[in-house]
């Protein structure tokens, strides 16, 4: 979750700027169109040639007890899994609960920023299709 | 993964010291879905940059469940967050105030892992 402002339109908790669920579009978009983000690649498993093994597909996987109802909408706090990654090994932040204020562009100063306006990075290794895969990630 | 996008290789970077880390990413494709969480809310394509700054305190935090196989070692960590979000279609843009101004609630830095590196690692 990220980015909600607070008075623009409605008081809505993630009022807009959902950028979890086109995060996850992000991956099958051509490299052209998403410019700044890291080249796709697709979760889909490969399949073997020449009857060899089949090990699942390159992604990570999701933290199991969080992804039982479709979402990692876990809120950060102390004693809490703070890993949207499953089978990781690395560095990691992370933030919840900004506050601060901006301008649109229309010069109409908004405050933006809730409880569940969260950030985080994963840098470092996970493991998938049976292997280890190095790779930075962010819980936008 | 429906929380998590991938960051390119300079995405993340740390000062020399490694204490300091700062994710920075322009033109994040997102939507502008001011009706969530119904389930007709219909969507509207934006852009996200982003920067955003973790700097440690010396307080140190320790987070682990053996059930849950995860520990997580770090510090307490003052967060700050700039930004700037655009809808093309509706010409709207907001842009936050300066890095310094902004305040987080909770934040943290440090190293985690969990499942099957769990236990091979040493807490």
């Amino acid at each position: 979750m990220a980015f909600d402002f607070v008075p623009r339109f409605e008081l809505n908790r993630r009022h807009w700027l959902e950028v979890g669920v086109t995060s996850a579009l992000a991956a099958c978009l051509p490299r052209t169109l998403l410019r700044a983000q890291s080249a796709p690649q697709s979760c889909a498993p490969p399949i073997p040639q020449n009857h060899e093994p089949s090990n699942g597909g390159p992604c990570p996987y999701p933290i199991p007890w969080l992804d039982k109802n479709g979402n990692h909408n876990q809120a950060a706090t102390p004693n809490v899994e703070l890993s949207s990654i499953y089978h990781f090994k690395g560095k990691l932040a992370r933030c919840n609960g900004f506050h601060g204020m901006g301008t649109d562009n229309k010069g109409n100063r908004l405050a933006w920023g809730t409880p569940t306006t969260d950030y985080s990075y994963m840098a470092g290794d996970y493991w998938s299709a049976r292997q280890v895969h190095q790779s930075v990630f962010a819980h936008t | 993964m429906y929380w998590v996008t991938p960051v390119p290789s300079d995405g993340l970077t740390f000062t020399a010291d490694g204490k300091i880390a700062t994710l920075q990413m322009a033109n994040v494709p997102i939507i502008d879905q001011p009706r969530w969480p119904a389930i007709d809310a219909e969507t509207t394509p934006a852009f996200l940059d982003f920067k955003l700054v973790f700097t440690p305190t010396d307080d140190p935090v320790r987070y682990e469940n053996a059930m849950q196989q995860y520990r997580f070692e770090g510090f307490k960590a003052k967060a700050q967050l700039e930004a700037t979000a655009r809808v093309p279609s509706i010409d709207f843009t907001f842009k936050t105030d300066p890095l310094e101004t902004s305040k987080c609630d909770f934040a943290v830095m440090g190293d985690e892992v969990n499942g099957k590196y769990y236990e091979s690692s040493h807490g």
